[in-house]
């Protein structure tokens, strides 16, 4: 399905309102709802694995950092002109996870095949009730129906995605219990993220220096070794894993000789932390360049509501 | 000269950290029936604050119980800066006494606790600039202070926001007087890194001036900070020292409280804040965790 396929009057609804997300300003219930619908009968029809064409812009967590977001788009290009891919956790710990979910929900819906949007560890209906998401949605609706709405999607959202049937995007990492990408296709995706178990890794795993399967300091999840990487990839024909899920300082980092790449897309995250971001532009040719961005000055927010981060003072 | 309004800002940081410590105890991570008096509930903080909290306050509430031990309850607790701070009444609960207890913090706070120089029989609140020596050597003494008791000075993120200048002239002045003191600093270090840096924008962004940042460089400026004010002896530990020092029984039940999903975000907060700990009187030296 096309962007054309809209009808007109729904899309200039829905220009509309991603022009009023892209100034920093929620949608209302009912908008929320009617979006969310739409972009239910989008999701339901990706694969767990969902085949993305180059040129596309991979990007990591965003986490509520609107500003940031707004600043991304203005660093690699509108959506549609860029193409974009975003492994997760567009939610939680930042002041804008309402504004910056519907925003991608919104792009998601208007450009079906110009934007993928995987889901991450924090796109749960237990993660966002301890990391600030429910409290934003009962905050800013005065009730919970957005957060319900929303973590109803989310179930839908797809796992992974597979760029040129060479890179493997996905939001966390490798699972002892998935050896093929057809092992992942197989299985049955709408619902809560489990504890434990293949999609749970999925989104929660991490690389690690270690070689093997390792326990994770999450508390969900592995760690997994270059020797897990290089059979993964072998097997499955890849190049390259891209992810993303943990805070690395430069924005990028590489793992496992070039086998494992963490991007991650939260400048400054938790507004606290002095990180610098990066989104992985994949040419035509399937060349690779990172951009680096650091926080956008802070322009689009009125003095009088700005927060400062949480320390211990 | 500092001006009213950065003051004001210093004061409203005692709101943050209050309903962070309220958020927490709701939570569970430690018991303070006293807490929830003071402060209004708020959104629920991240596990990593709540956990920092929690190291915080066991690790001073285990140093104060130690002092009071080593002194067989014949000392005095002087808690600077203090805020909101339920100390006095959790020690009141445990049946812990002590000769005398002063809470010295801003004039303003009077007024905002409605409870001006409010006095009980070993318990004081007096109002001061702790950037006056002349005034805080009257309020020490119109508070029944006896120099010649085991004093245990705590301050809690207080000395940051005084320039080197009037901290130390406080430091100089309690190691002169106080013959038998204990202090216990919980304040930030390695504010030289880019967390730091960041640290030290947002703060003054929301009025913060952290005009003594320079004394909180390392656990070793720390120190030095009090032995270049005539203390005996100092000793100083980040939060991630004094997390591996905490009873391992407590870390195992807190871990369980709530999923802490990233690791190196408590990791970065703990390396930028520690306790030291400094003496006049070197029979309270083995008061450790």
């Amino acid at each position: 399905m096309g962007a054309n396929s809209l009808p007109t009057d729904a899309t200039l609804d829905l220009d509309e309102q991603i022009s009023q997300l892209m100034q920093c300003k929620p949608l209302s219930e009912q908008q929320v709802r009617a979006l969310c619908e739409k972009a239910k009968e989008i999701l339901m029809d990706e694969s767990n694995v969902q085949p993305v064409k180059s040129p596309v812009t991979i990007c990591g967590d965003i986490h509520g950092q609107f500003h940031d977001l707004a600043e991304l788009f203005r660093i690699g290009g509108k959506c549609p002109d860029t193409n974009y891919l975003f492994m997760g956790d567009y939610v939680d710990r930042g002041y804008y996870s309402v504004e910056t979910v519907t925003l991608l929900v919104g792009l998601k819906v208007r450009y079906p095949q110009r934007i993928t949007i995987l889901r991450g560890n924090h796109e749960s209906r237990q993660i966002t009730q301890v990391y600030g998401f429910y409290d934003e949605c009962l905050r800013k609706y005065g009730n919970a129906n957005v957060w319900k709405i929303f973590t109803d999607l989310f179930d839908y959202f797809p796992l992974t995605a597979l760029v040129e049937s060479e890179i493997f995007c996905l939001h966390g990492g490798l699972s002892p219990s998935i050896e093929t990408l057809d092992n992942i296709r197989n299985f049955d995706r709408v619902q809560e993220v489990p504890h434990e178990g293949p999609m749970c890794d999925l989104l929660w795993s991490d690389p690690d220096d270690r070689c093997g399967w390792g326990i994770s300091p999450r508390g969900a999840g592995y760690t997994f070794g270059q020797d897990i990487s290089e059979q993964f990839n072998h097997t499955n024909n890849l190049k390259l894993i891209a992810r993303a899920h943990q805070l690395v300082m430069d924005g990028f980092n590489w793992a496992h000789e070039q086998k494992v790449v963490t991007i991650f897309s939260a400048p400054n995250y938790c507004y606290r932390c002095g990180n610098m971001a990066s989104i992985l532009e994949v040419d035509d040719c399937r060349n690779h360049t990172f951009i680096q961005f650091e926080p956008a000055p802070r322009r689009g927010e009125p003095d009088v509501t700005r927060r400062t981060p949480d320390y211990f003072l | 000269m500092d001006s009213v309004g950065s003051d004001e800002a210093v004061i409203a940081t005692n709101d943050d950290a209050s309903s962070c410590k309220r958020c927490a105890v709701a939570l569970g991570y430690w018991r303070d029936r006293y807490i929830s008096y003071f402060v209004r509930s708020t959104d629920r903080k991240a596990p990593e604050i709540n956990r920092g909290y929690f190291a915080r306050s066991v690790a001073i509430k285990m140093l104060v119980d130690k002092f009071i031990e080593v002194t067989n309850g014949n000392c005095q607790i002087v808690n600077i800066g203090a805020g909101f701070d339920t100390l006095y009444w959790r020690l009141v609960d445990e049946g812990k006494s002590v000769k005398g207890f002063v809470e010295l913090d801003f004039p303003d706070y009077d007024v905002k606790l409605n409870r001006n120089n409010l006095h009980a029989h070993t318990y004081k609140l007096t109002g001061v600039d702790l950037r006056n020596i002349t005034d805080v050597e009257a309020k020490v003494k119109e508070s029944d202070l006896e120099y010649s008791l085991p004093t245990l000075f705590l301050a809690e993120c207080v000395l940051v926001y005084m320039t080197i200048q009037k901290s130390s002239q406080l430091m100089k002045w309690i190691a002169e007087k106080f013959k038998s003191a204990f202090f216990i600093n919980y304040e930030m270090v390695n504010l030289g890194d880019r967390f730091g840096e960041v640290m030290l924008s947002n703060l003054r962004s929301r009025g913060c001036d952290l005009a003594g940042a320079e004394a909180c460089q390392s656990t070793e400026t720390q120190r030095k900070r009090f032995l270049d004010a005539g203390w005996a002896g100092a000793d100083s530990y980040d939060m991630i020292g004094i997390w591996a020092r905490l009873p391992p029984e407590e870390i195992a039940r807190v871990t369980q409280i709530e999923l802490l999903d990233e690791q190196e975000l408590l990791h970065q907060l703990f390396s930028h804040y520690a306790i030291t700990t400094a003496w006049t009187d070197h029979r309270w030296s083995d008061v450790q965790l």
